[in-house]
């Protein structure tokens, strides 16, 4: 009975996979190979997330709600706490959403290196995934608590962030480093 | 008619054992089903130029109508050979099949030449473990008889097929692989058939379980499922998806990677900047 459920997850593994690699080329038909405006876009995702991060920070800022509560009338309190919450939200999804973003981009951009690394894969997805979690159970003390109350957890979603787009970065700087030309490293400057 | 004879597609058991008229049909149904759709699949891939596109794949297809029509031929016309000839010509259709293997690694990776050197690793590390294992298991097995022992290597050999196949959908799946229809569609029908084939391989060896009967009867409808899957995916030949000149690809590549990693230098310095209380 032991061997059957190993090589019955192998099966189902089989079939899931099948299922998802079906899916997911049908998904991508219309826009089938990694081009230099792909490439472009993930540079832009990965600018976005720190942009953002930089802005978000007078989002989050204790001071304003501090002063709309010393002087304030409740309507006003009522109408900033909502939008400070609104705003909160739409940027934790987008910034969820670039980072997705950003690792489709650099799976499609991997598979074209002479040399991908396995190891260092392993923990980007460890990273992304760490992201993943930490951002959604962030999300849902946003929608409960509100901004302000939420902001340790912020804070440290923005660390996580942090850490995830400097290793997405390391990554980059793997890519076919042999072969870059002296005509793209005069690019650099 | 024994017990190992249950486990393929396309047999007779229901023919042999009960003699019942609509077990009969339906077993017969099938059997001329899957022969008559494995030699249209074939006859296709010759007038639509596949063959030469996929000729490993289409070497296993040949390999199973051949199995089929001398399998079909023994049966109505000389008995006592059809039970020698079953599971020696299942066990070689099985090892035929490694043939879709090859012929899906070698047109999947075709512009990732990065990943099918790590894949080439990887399989050879998943074929080598499976290898062990099932050599261990067939060295340690008591067999009561020969049709036993060649079909548990049979299952052997599909469980080493199965971890190969999952090691490859995993990779195609975590690399966003490009596949054209026809690929896609002969993946699609392989994993399927596969796929299932562990799962009833697994069940049916262990003893008692009422649910592998049931995957049993299903087994034959499966297969001829696949050959449809495949039928249909490589009717016509249709193109494989556009991918950029190798030399842009190379060249636009390491330019913005350079650009990048300029770019991620100044926001790593904007970060820091940002974190600082």
């Amino acid at each position: 009975m032991t061997g059957l459920v190993p090589i019955s997850v192998l099966g189902t593994l089989i079939l899931v996979l099948g299922i998802r690699l079906v899916a997911q080329s049908r998904n991508r038909r219309q826009s089938p190979a990694v081009t230099v405006d792909d490439y472009a876009n993930a540079r832009e995702a990965l600018d976005s997330v720190f942009v953002e991060t930089a802005a978000i920070k007078r989002i989050f800022s204790v001071e304003d709600a501090e002063y709309v509560a010393r002087s304030g009338t409740p309507d006003v309190q009522r109408l900033f706490f909502g939008e400070r919450r609104k705003l909160a939200l739409q940027w934790l999804r987008r910034t969820q959403q670039q980072i997705a973003q950003l690792i489709d981009f650099h799976l499609r951009l991997a598979s074209y290196t002479y040399d991908p690394s396995p190891g260092f894969e392993l923990m980007l997805t460890a990273k992304y995934l760490t992201f993943v979690v930490v951002s959604s159970i962030a999300l849902a003390l946003l929608w409960l608590l509100g901004p302000f109350k939420a902001t340790r957890t912020i804070s440290y979603i923005i660390r996580t962030a942090g850490n995830f787009c400097t290793t997405f970065s390391l990554r980059l700087e793997r890519v076919n480093p042999t072969r870059l030309s002296s005509d793209g490293e005069s690019l650099l400057h | 008619m024994g017990k190992a004879q249950q486990a393929f597609p396309l047999h007779f058991y229901g023919t042999i054992t009960h003699g019942k008229l609509l077990i009969v049909m339906e077993t017969n149904v099938i059997w001329w089903t899957g022969t008559s759709v494995t030699a249209i699949v074939l006859i296709r891939g010759a007038l639509v130029g596949l063959l030469r596109k996929y000729p490993l794949f289409y070497a296993y297809i040949s390999c199973v109508l051949l199995k089929e029509i001398v399998g079909l031929l023994s049966y109505q016309f000389a008995r006592n050979f059809y039970e020698p000839f079953y599971w020696p010509s299942e066990l070689a259709t099985i090892v035929a099949s490694y043939a879709v293997i090859i012929e899906i690694f070698r047109q999947s990776l075709r512009h990732s030449p990065g990943i099918a050197r790590k894949a080439q690793k990887f399989l050879l590390a998943a074929f080598v473990l499976t290898l062990s294992y099932a050599a261990t298991d067939l060295l340690h097995g008591q067999f009561a008889s020969a049709s036993r022992a060649i079909a548990e290597l049979g299952r052997d050999l599909r469980y080493i097929e199965g971890a190969l196949l999952l090691v490859m959908l995993w990779l195609f799946v975590r690399y966003r692989i490009l596949l054209g229809r026809n690929l896609l569609g002969l993946i699609g029908g392989y994993s399927f058939w596969v796929g299932l084939n562990v799962v009833n391989l697994a069940l049916w060896f262990l003893p008692g379980n009422g649910f592998s009967v049931f995957l049993r009867r299903l087994l034959p409808i499966t297969y001829v499922a696949t050959l449809t899957i495949w039928c249909l995916a490589l009717w016509s030949s249709q193109p494989e998806p556009a991918q950029s000149a190798e030399n842009a690809i190379e060249r636009d590549y390491e330019l913005l990677a350079a650009k990048t990693r300029a770019a991620l230098a100044r926001t790593s310095e904007r970060l820091v900047r940002v974190m600082k209380p």
